[in-house]
């Protein structure tokens, strides 16, 4: 039987002019690991924002099954951002123990979380090392432990894998895959089609902050009538991708004037833009 | 303890903890203000002295050019650690015209010319040096020292001859008993007096500047390293993240205030013993509103400061808005010494800023005026409220999720 975690109401966000999600709708359920596949500047980022509870939608709403704002149930989620967001000043345990208090979880049960989860990460021995000197693949695996450590109901991870070795994205993997077959539920943004495909059981394609395509491989593989992944994504995707939202705040003109003095221009460059 | 008490409690130790593990930060926050005065009233006046010392030990070089010098003044030259070199006077009128005497002084062959000639029953005299080098001004300091002895000891003696009484003649005016005792103000009152010229000024400067690099560390720093996102996905609101900075931000400003004061009650203690200054005379109620000024001014510099810094992009971008803002609080500062505080009129009490300057002035020379304590709490109460609620407002916005990194 199904069970609905999360469900995402018509959701639009909006930056100023530019919308970056457009009437988006979809449910996470229990014990599902959902890709998020698109390209860089689809919305992916966003749409996870919006799930983390860190965002509030332009339009629509992201609720829990009880009904509850995403906002106020931010303890039930596990959040892993892109950047890690580890203090290196602090040891990999500091780092998670202080998310944890700030979940609420008691230092003694998130101390033995993350030791479960640090022996299948191969992270035991480092959970007392200052973070300073970690490489991407164990900044990546301490922020996995953090947000392991309170023991939510879903996990959100940004990227998991981005910029990790083949060892380390595989230890990745293996540990998402292992969750999912305890149960867990995880919500896994990447723009990797062959590492969607090998995660995940249902996947999402965003393009230009919209869904394009909701489905298991297979199903995607048929609605499309694709021969494989790549296909399907091309042939939901035609139209050409935006860039990456940053933000459309207008310069003042003192900005603009001071731009266009401190910029060389290209030379042979049209002296008239 | 409420959830909510035990969230910021957590941010602010971990900032705490984050800050202390920089010995860079805890010597430039906290060791430097714990030293400065000591430095500044104990280091430097003995350096100073030694400085001195060494100036009085050497001998100067003074050329006399003179046609009819006095013997009696040479001798007192003579013994004043002056070597002399007589030179015939080649010049008749202005005497201060340096001529070739400039090329010797400029090279330092010589310290000092005296140029001296009788004019009927005067002297005219000149006394050549060059003001850019020590040894050149302690012969002149010297050199005038002897003459003006000379001079009084030249005039009591024409007084005499006249038959005239020295003192009578040249002090008709005299002043009768202890000069000090006709000073009602107590020596701890005139500490106070002075203390409070230069107290705020470094309390206020040090409270703004102190606070401007953890700020931007724990707000624009946070954004720039990607820690921002983490934290605002946890389960608590932008305020207790705000309170918590605030807190970590004010414990280490009040630690390096409170340092620095200490730095300074060491040195005027010292002072104390050599009669230079006294300890000041502070009354429990001073010190209870000195403590309340400093501590309205700090929720309200803090709270300012994380909010500008929660605007920037990036560390730089902070750094070049907080770096220049310190202005805001130097200006008043400097402004705020010239203020007489005799007959002051209130509404000085509610202009942000001046108002905890002036009321610490005030309360350094134990002085309590109702109506101005009213207002200095009324509007700095008014003041740190708003810097607080600008803060949540920048908390609050949707941007600081993302950096230019």
């Amino acid at each position: 039987m199904t069970v609905e975690l999360l469900r995402v109401e018509g959701v639009t966000k909006s930056f100023g002019h530019i919308e970056a999600l457009t009437n988006v709708s979809l449910t996470i359920n229990e014990g599902e690991i959902v890709g998020l596949v698109g390209s860089n500047g689809a919305g992916k980022t966003t749409l996870l924002r919006l799930l983390a509870g860190v965002y509030t939608p332009t339009d629509g709403a992201v609720v829990l099954s009880d009904g509850s704002k995403v906002e106020d149930a931010r303890h039930r989620l596990g959040v892993v951002p892109e950047s890690t967001g580890l203090y290196s000043r602090l040891t990999a345990w500091e780092n998670i123990r202080y998310h944890s208090r700030l979940y609420g979880t008691s230092d003694e049960e998130s101390w033995n979380r993350t030791v479960f989860f640090a022996d299948r990460l191969d992270m035991k021995e480092s959970l007392g090392r200052h973070t300073k000197g970690f490489s991407r693949g164990m900044r990546q695996k301490t922020a996995l432990l953090r947000a392991l450590a309170h023991a939510p109901d879903i996990l959100l991870l940004d990227e998991p894998t981005a910029g990790l070795d083949v060892t380390s994205a595989r230890t990745v993997r293996s540990l998402v895959h292992q969750l999912g077959e305890t149960g867990g539920t995880v919500v896994y943004s990447t723009h990797q089609l062959a590492e969607a495909e090998a995660v995940c059981s249902r996947i999402i394609i965003i393009h230009n902050g919209e869904v394009r395509a909701d489905g298991t491989p297979a199903g995607l593989l048929e609605q499309t009538e694709s021969r494989n992944l790549e296909e399907a994504y091309v042939s939901l995707t035609t139209d050409k991708a935006r860039t990456r939202v940053v933000s459309d705040k207008p310069l003042s003109k003192i900005a603009k004037w001071w731009q266009k003095l401190s910029t060389p221009k290209i030379p042979g460059g049209d002296e008239s833009e | 303890m409420s959830s909510s008490f035990r969230r910021i409690t957590t941010i602010s130790k971990k900032e705490l903890v984050e800050f202390a593990r920089d010995w860079r930060t805890i010597f430039a926050l906290l060791i430097i203000p714990l030293l400065m005065f000591p430095l500044l009233f104990i280091i430097f006046p003995l350096l100073l002295a030694s400085e001195a010392a060494e100036l009085d030990a050497i001998e100067v070089n003074v050329v006399i050019q003179s046609n009819d010098f006095p013997s009696d003044l040479a001798e007192q030259l003579n013994g004043s650690g002056i070597e002399l070199n007589y030179e015939p006077l080649s010049i008749e009128n202005n005497l201060s015209s340096p001529l070739e005497d400039g090329d010797r002084l400029r090279n330092g062959s010589i310290d000092a010319v005296l140029r001296m000639k009788e004019n009927g029953s005067v002297w005219d005299y000149a006394l050549l040096y060059m003001s850019t080098s020590e040894r050149s001004q302690e012969a002149r300091t010297r050199t005038l020292t002897v003459l003006f002895d000379w001079e009084e000891n030249e005039t009591e003696r024409r007084l005499v001859d006249a038959g005239l009484d020295p003192d009578e003649t040249l002090r008709p005016l005299n002043w009768d008993g202890e000069f000090s005792d006709s000073d009602v103000a107590t020596s701890g009152e005139q500490a106070g007096m002075v203390l409070s010229l230069f107290i705020p000024l470094v309390l206020s400067v040090w409270t703004f500047s102190s606070a401007i690099q953890p700020s931007i560390d724990m707000t624009a720093g946070e954004r720039e390293r990607g820690t921002l996102e983490a934290l605002l996905g946890l389960p608590c609101s932008r305020n207790e993240l705000l309170f918590g900075k605030w807190l970590a931000v004010a414990t280490i400003t009040g630690i390096g205030v409170l340092l620095q004061l200490v730095g300074l009650l060491f040195a005027i203690g010292y002072l104390a013993t050599t009669d230079f200054l006294t300890v000041p005379t502070l009354s429990i109620a001073s010190i209870v509103f000195i403590g309340i000024a400093v501590l309205l001014f700090a929720i309200m510099v803090v709270a300012f400061e994380l909010a500008l810094a929660m605007r920037a992009h990036s560390v730089k971008e902070a750094g070049s808005i907080l770096g220049p803002a310190l202005l805001l609080i130097l200006f008043p500062a400097l402004f705020t010494q010239v203020i007489n505080l005799d007959g002051i009129e209130t509404f000085w009490f509610s202009i942000p800023v001046v108002n905890v300057l002036l009321a610490l002035r005030e309360l350094l020379m134990d002085r309590f005026v109702v109506e101005h304590i009213v207002t200095w709490i009324i509007s700095s109460g008014i003041y740190a409220m708003a810097a607080a609620l600008y803060a949540a407002r920048q908390f609050k916005r949707e941007d600081i999720v993302t950096s230019l990194s």
